[in-house]
C-alpha cells in the first residue's frame, strides 16, 4: 500500500478527532481571548526577592558581535549561579519589535525583555510591565552606580522605572576632517551652534569637489529635530501631546530648506534611497562631510571609508548648541521584566548582575551604547586596549552625560506615529508638495491624534 | 506501463476521438440503472470526502478560526497588547472617509496591479514558449531564468536593488553611455514605483515554470497534425498551444492579480518598511501592516483585510464567470 | 509510447536547411546569453561582492571581486554561538517535510475537486478559494495565540503541520488546474479495468501530473527555505534557527552589519535551491514522456 493510498484510508478519522480539537481551539481564540494581554502577576507588589532558580527567557536585538558579547554575559551569569539557564531570543532590532508584539498578544513576553525608552510607554501604559522601583528598594536590584538622570530615562509617563538602562546612545555629528582641510576651511568650534553649523557647511560647499555635499538632508531625522528642540530650550512631550509649538518647526524646516535649496545638502530623492545601517549613510562614503548619527557608529563608519582608500579620516562632535544649550540627549537601553514573567527573582537577579558585573560589563564592551555603571565607564577607558575610535566615542559620552541632558520621557506611541509622521511630513516639503506652514499644521493634527494611545 | 494506462492512452492516441465516446460519469449514466447511480455517487462523495479530509481538517483547525477572528476583529479597536473593544463599524467607515494615507496606498495598489501583471504574464509565457523549443543546454537557461525568483523576498534584494536602480547604480551607468544622465530611481517618487515593477517582472520564474510544465503537456502529435496540414509557427500557437494552455493562463491570471493586490515583501523591504519617497510604494498590504504592527492598530488592520478580500472575491468571480467563454479543460466535451 | 511525448530537440520552426539552422541556433544562443547577463547582473554582483574584502564589499559595480578573499565565507560560516551547519539542517529538515506533506495532500485535495462529485463541491471550492483573499498579516496573531495554546512555540510544528493540511490553497488550486486538464477518457478506461478511486488517483492521475507535483514540490521548496516571518515568530532560540534568521542577524541598524558575510551566506543559501530546482526540473519538464507512461 502506497503512502498516499494509507493516508487516505486513515485520515476520516483522525479528521474528526482533530476536526473537534480544531472547533474547540478556534472558539478559545475567537472568545476574546482571556490570555490575550492579562497578567498573572495581579496587583501584588513584586520586590524581586526570592529563590535565583530555573529557567528564565531572556530577550535582545542585535547583529553578529553584539549578539556574541550578550551570550557571554548570560553565560556568566548561569555559570554563577547554578541551576539557572537562560532561554535567550534574538533577532535584528526591527523583527524584534515585531516578535514582541506578537509574543504580547498571547501573555508570553520574555521574562527579561530589553527595552528602549522610545518604545518603553507603549508596554507601560497597557501595564505589562513590572515597576522595579521595588525591587531596588527591597535590595534585589542596585543601582547605584548608575546616574540619577541616566536612570531617569528608564521612567514610564507614570513616574515609575521600568527599565535599568544598561546602555546610553547619543547621536553625534560626524564629519569627514579630510574632505573639510581640502576645502581650505576649519573645523566646527567646539562650541559650536545651530547658526555656526548652517554658516560652515555653507561656506565649504563652494570648494567642495563634484557630488559631494556639505552636509545629508536631515530635516525629517526625529533624533536631531529632538536635539533642536532641546537645545532651543522647548518641551518635546507634554501630557501625550507635542510640547513645542509649531512655529519652532516651521522655523527649524526653513532652515534646511534654504540649505537644501542653496545646494548645501544632498537631494529628497538620495535621502531617500539611502541604506538605514549607519555605516552606509553617505558619511561613510566620502559623499558627504557631515551627518547626525548615533556616537558608536564612528568606529564602523570609518571601516568603509577605508574600504574606499582615499585615506579620510573621520571624527564626531557633539550636536549643536542653541539658546539654552547643549542639545544632546541620551537614548538609553535596558532590560524590564513583564508582569507575565514566572521568574521574578531570576530576572530581577540577571538585571542586577548585568548593571554591576564587572567581568561582564568588560566583555559587553558597551557594545550597545555607552556603559551606564560610572564605575565600569572608568574602568573601560583606562583600558589600553580600547580602541582609538571607541575612547572616543566613550569620552563623548562622558562629556554629554556630565552637561546634564534633559530627559525625554517618550509618550505612549511616538515610535509609530512620531517618526515615521515626522520623515514624511518633512518629504512632502523637500520634494515640494506642500508648503512648510501646511506641512506642520497636518503634522501637528496627525501626530496630537495619534499620540498616547 | 500498466494495462489501465495503456488502454487510456490507446483510448486517447488512436486519432481522434469519436464523438460518441463515453465520457465521463455522467456520459456513461444511460447504461446504469438509478439505484446503482445513486449508490456509486454516495461512494463517490464518500471517496472525495477521504481525498479532501486532510483539508478540511486544515480548514477548521487552523485556517477558519483565524480568519474568522480577524472578521470579528475588524469590528473592534485592538491594540495586540489589551483585549478588544467593539466599536461596530468605526473602522470601515474611517477606512473610508478620513484616511488620506489608506487612498493613497489604494491608489498605488491598482497602479501597480494594472501595470505589473501584464507584464509579468507576458514576459513569462514568452520566456516559456523559447525554452520550451528544442534547444542545447536548455536545463542551464530555465534554472538562470528562474535564480531571481530565489532571491527576490530576501533582506540582500534592497542592496541588490540600490546597486541597479540607485543614483550610482549600474543602470545609470549604462544611460550614461548613451549620453542621458540619470537619477535616483528608487528614490523618486515619479520612478519608484516602477523599480517595484521591474522587480516583480524580474522574478517571473514561478509564472514560468507553470507555463513551462503546461507546454510539456500539449500532445506533440496535435502539432505534427497541424503541421501537415500547414499551418504556420503562430497559427499552430494560436489554435493548437493557445485552447490547451487557458486553464493555467487563467490560473496564472488569478494568481498573479491575487498576489499583485497583496504584494509586500519588495516595497517592505526596499523601502526599508516606509513605503516611501512621499507613500509613492505604499503598497495596501504595506500600509495595513504598519498599522497593525507598529501603530498597534490591529483592528483598523483586520478592516482593511477585509475591505480587500472583497474587491478580491469580486474580482475572482467575475473571472471565474468569464472561463467558461475561454477556459478549455481536458474534462469538457 | 513516444507518440505522446512532448516535442524534444526538435524546433517548431526548423523545416528548412541544416546550415540555417546553425545560424539560427546561434544566433539563440547568443541572444538567450546576453538577456540572462542583464537579468542575472544583481545576483552575479551579489556573488562578486561576497569574495571583496568587508570594507569593500560597495566600492564598485564591477562583477568582478578584485581584491579576492574568502574571509565572508569563513567568517559568514561561524557567525554567533551556532554555525551556518546547524541552520542549513534545520533549513533542510522543516523543507523537506513542509514539500512533502504540501505535495501529498494538496494532490489529493486538488484530485477530489478536479474530477470527483461530491455535496457542496461549488461551495467548499469557493471557501477554498477564499482563503487565499486574506493578507497573512491579520491571521498571523490569531495563528500564533493559537500555536501558543498548543505549546507548540520552539518546535517545528507550527511551519510543518499546516502543509500536511493543506493549508495553502494556492497549490490545491494548481492542481486543480493541471489534473482538469487531463482527458477524462483516461479515468474511464481505468474504471472499466476495475479500478477504484484510489487506484485512478494513483496509476492514472498522479503520474500524469508529475509536472504539477514538480512544480508543487520546488515552490514548496522556496517559499519554505526562504520564509522569514514563521521561523522569527515560532522558532526563538539559536539552536532551532534556519538560514533566513541567520542570515537576518548579518543585518542590524542598532549596531554592526556585516555585508560581505550577508552576501557569502546568500550565495551559499541559494545552493540548495538551485539543487533542488535541478533535481526537480526533471520532474516538471520531462513529466509525461518519461516518469509517467512507463
Amino acid at each position: 500500500m502506497t503512502i498516499q493510498s494509507s493516508i487516505t484510508r486513515r485520515w476520516p478519522r483522525r479528521a474528526v478527532a482533530a476536526g473537534a480539537l480544531g472547533a474547540l481551539l478556534a472558539v478559545s481564540a475567537c472568545a476574546g481571548g482571556t490570555s490575550i494581554g492579562e497578567t498573572p502577576a495581579g496587583e501584588e507588589v513584586q520586590d524581586g526577592q526570592g529563590e535565583v532558580t530555573g529557567s528564565a527567557r531572556l530577550a535582545w536585538w542585535g547583529s553578529g558581535q553584539r549578539n556574541e558579547v550578550t551570550n557571554a554575559v548570560a553565560d556568566n551569569f548561569e555559570a554563577a549561579n547554578e541551576g539557572v539557564t537562560l532561554e535567550r531570543e534574538f533577532a535584528d532590532f526591527g523583527a524584534y519589535f515585531q516578535r514582541l508584539n506578537v509574543q504580547g498578544t498571547s501573555g508570553n513576553l520574555p521574562c527579561i525583555t530589553q527595552m528602549q525608552g522610545r518604545q518603553l510607554n507603549d508596554y507601560t501604559s497597557r501595564d505589562l510591565f513590572l515597576p522595579l522601583d521595588p525591587m531596588i528598594e527591597s535590595g534585589a536590584i542596585t543601582v547605584d552606580d548608575i546616574p540619577e538622570e541616566v536612570l531617569d530615562t528608564g521612567r514610564g509617563t507614570d513616574g515609575n522605572l521600568y527599565v535599568v538602562p544598561y546602555g546610553a546612545a547619543y547621536d553625534a555629528l560626524v564629519v569627514n576632517e579630510t574632505l573639510v582641510e581640502q576645502a581650505g576651511s576649519e573645523m566646527l568650534p567646539e562650541d559650536y551652534t545651530w547658526d555656526d553649523l548652517v554658516s560652515w557647511a555653507t561656506e565649504i560647499q563652494a570648494n567642495l569637489p563634484e557630488g559631494v555635499n556639505a552636509l545629508s538632508l536631515s530635516g525629517g531625522r526625529p533624533n536631531f529635530l529632538i536635539s533642536y528642540m532641546a537645545a532651543n530650550g522647548e518641551t518635546l512631550f507634554e501630557n501625550d501631546q507635542l510640547g513645542f509649538s509649531e512655529e519652532a518647526l516651521v522655523e527649524y524646516w526653513t532652515m534646511w530648506e534654504e540649505l537644501r535649496k542653496a545646494g548645501v545638502t544632498a537631494t529628497p530623492a538620495q535621502m531617500s534611497e539611502q541604506p538605514e545601517q549607519p555605516e552606509q549613510s553617505y558619511v561613510s562614503r566620502g559623499v558627504t562631510v557631515a551627518d547626525t548619527a548615533p556616537g558608536n557608529s564612528l568606529i564602523n563608519s570609518q571601516k568603509t571609508l577605508d574600504g574606499l582608500g582615499n585615506g579620510q579620516k573621520l571624527v564626531s562632535l557633539r550636536l549643536p548648541s542653541g539658546e539654552a544649550g547643549p542639545g544632546n540627549v541620551l537614548f538609553t537601553s535596558g532590560f524590564a521584566i513583564p508582569k507575565s514573567c514566572d521568574n521574578i527573582p531570576t530576572a530581577a537577579a540577571f538585571i542586577d548582575f548585568w548593571a554591576n558585573d564587572d567581568e561582564s560589563a568588560a566583555v559587553f564592551a558597551s557594545s550597545n551604547g555607552a556603559v551606564t555603571n560610572s564605575r565600569h565607564l572608568e574602568a573601560q577607558l583606562a583600558n589600553p586596549e580600547l580602541p582609538e575610535l571607541r575612547k572616543k566615542d566613550l569620552e563623548l559620552y562622558q562629556e554629554i552625560a556630565a552637561s546634564e541632558p534633559p530627559t525625554v520621557v517618550y509618550p505612549p506611541g511616538y515610535q509609530a506615529t512620531f517618526e515615521e509622521s515626522f520623515t514624511r511630513a518633512y518629504e512632502r516639503v523637500s520634494f515640494e508638495e506642500v508648503s512648510i506652514e501646511q506641512a506642520v499644521s497636518d503634522f501637528f493634527t496627525e501626530v496630537n491624534a495619534g499620540l498616547g494611545s | 506501463m500498466t494495462d489501465t494506462t495503456k488502454a487510456a492512452q490507446t483510448a486517447l492516441l488512436s486519432g481522434s476521438l469519436p464523438p460518441d465516446t463515453p465520457s465521463g460519469g455522467r456520459a456513461m449514466a444511460p447504461v446504469d440503472r438509478t439505484a446503482s447511480r445513486r449508490r456509486r455517487s454516495r461512494r463517490e462523495a464518500w471517496a472525495a470526502f477521504g481525498f479532501l479530509s486532510p483539508w478540511i481538517v486544515g480548514l477548521l483547525l487552523l485556517t477558519i478560526g483565524p480568519m474568522l477572528y480577524s472578521l470579528y476583529l475588524s469590528f473592534t479597536k485592538y491594540d495586540l497588547l489589551s483585549p478588544p473593544v467593539w466599536v461596530g463599524l468605526e473602522n470601515y467607515g474611517r477606512m473610508a472617509a478620513a484616511d488620506p494615507r489608506f487612498i493613497d496606498s489604494v491608489q498605488v495598489t491598482f497602479l501597480y496591479v494594472v501595470v505589473s501583471v501584464p507584464a509579468v504574464l507576458i514576459a513569462s509565457l514568452g520566456v516559456a514558449l523559447v525554452l520550451n523549443q528544442g534547444m542545447k543546454a536548455l536545463s542551464v537557461y530555465r534554472a538562470a531564468f528562474y535564480l531571481p525568483s530565489l532571491i527576490g523576498g530576501s533582506v540582500a534584494i534592497a542592496l541588490l536593488w540600490r546597486q541597479v536602480f540607485g543614483q550610482e547604480g549600474i543602470f545609470n551607468q549604462v544611460l550614461a553611455v548613451f549620453g542621458i544622465e540619470g537619477q535616483s530611481w528608487i528614490g523618486n517618487p515619479n520612478s519608484a514605483l516602477y523599480t517595484l515593477v521591474v522587480l516583480n517582472v524580474w522574478t517571473f520564474g514561478s509564472t514560468m515554470i507553470i507555463f513551462l510544465a503546461g507546454l510539456r503537456q500539449v500532445p506533440r502529435e496535435l502539432h505534427e497534425a497541424a503541421s501537415v496540414d500547414g499551418a504556420g509557427v503562430f497559427r499552430r500557437f494560436r489554435h493548437v498551444t493557445l485552447p490547451l494552455l487557458t486553464p493555467l493562463i487563467f490560473f496564472n491570471i488569478l494568481m498573479t492579480t491575487i498576489n499583485a493586490f497583496q504584494a509586500f515583501t519588495p516595497a517592505y523591504v526596499v523601502s526599508n518598511g516606509s513605503g516611501g519617497p512621499l507613500n509613492s510604494t505604499l503598497f495596501y498590504t504595506l500600509y495595513l501592516y504598519q498599522r497593525g504592527f507598529a501603530n498597534l492598530e490591529m483592528g483598523y488592520a483586520s478592516a482593511m483585510a477585509w475591505a480587500l478580500v472583497v474587491v478580491l472575491g469580486i474580482f475572482t468571480a467575475l473571472l471565474f464567470a468569464s472561463a467558461r467563454f475561454w477556459v478549455h479543460y481536458g474534462d469538457e466535451r | 509510447m513516444t507518440t505522446y511525448a512532448p516535442v524534444r530537440r526538435k524546433p517548431l520552426f526548423g523545416r528548412s536547411m541544416s546550415r540555417n539552422k546553425a545560424v539560427l541556433a546561434i544566433t539563440r544562443h547568443f541572444l538567450m546569453i546576453v538577456v540572462l547577463l542583464v537579468i542575472l547582473y544583481p545576483l552575479l554582483w551579489m556573488v562578486g561582492a561576497s569574495f571583496r574584502p568587508a570594507n569593500e564589499t560597495f566600492t564598485t559595480l564591477s562583477l568582478w571581486p578584485g581584491t579576492f578573499t574568502l574571509d565572508n565565507y569563513r567568517d559568514g560560516w561561524t557567525l554567533g554561538s551556532f554555525t551556518f551547519t546547524r541552520y542549513f539542517l534545520n533549513s533542510l529538515l522543516i523543507t523537506l517535510l513542509c514539500v512533502v506533506g504540501n505535495v501529498i495532500a494538496c494532490a489529493l485535495a486538488g484530485y477530489a475537486f478536479a474530477r470527483l462529485e461530491f455535496p457542496f463541491k461549488r461551495t467548499l471550492f469557493a471557501v477554498m478559494l477564499g482563503t487565499m483573499l486574506l493578507p497573512y498579516h491579520v491571521t498571523l496573531v490569531p495563528q500564533y495565540v493559537l500555536f501558543n495554546e498548543l505549546a507548540w512555540i520552539n518546535t517545528i510544528l507550527p511551519l510543518t503541520v499546516p502543509k500536511f493540511l493543506a493549508t495553502d490553497a494556492f497549490f490545491i488550486f494548481l492542481m486543480v488546474q493541471f489534473m482538469r486538464t487531463l482527458p477524462r477518457e483516461l479515468d474511464d478506461a481505468a474504471r472499466l479495468d476495475g479500478c477504484g478511486h484510489v487506484g485512478i488517483f494513483r496509476r492514472v492521475i498522479l503520474p500524469l501530473s508529475i509536472p504539477a507535483l514538480g512544480t508543487t514540490a520546488l515552490f514548496t521548496f522556496i517559499n519554505t527555505w526562504n520564509d522569514f516571518l514563521g521561523p522569527l515568530l515560532y522558532l526563538n532560540r539559536p539552536e532551532l534557527w534556519t538560514v533566513t534568521q541567520g542570515l537576518n542577524s548579518f543585518l542590524d541598524a542598532t549596531g554592526q552589519s556585516s555585508f560581505g558575510p550577508l552576501f557569502a551566506m546568500a550565495t551559499l543559501s541559494l545552493a540548495p535551491v538551485v539543487g533542488f530546482f535541478f533535481a526537480a526540473q526533471r520532474l516538471l519538464i520531462e513529466g509525461i514522456a518519461t516518469s509517467g507512461l512507463k
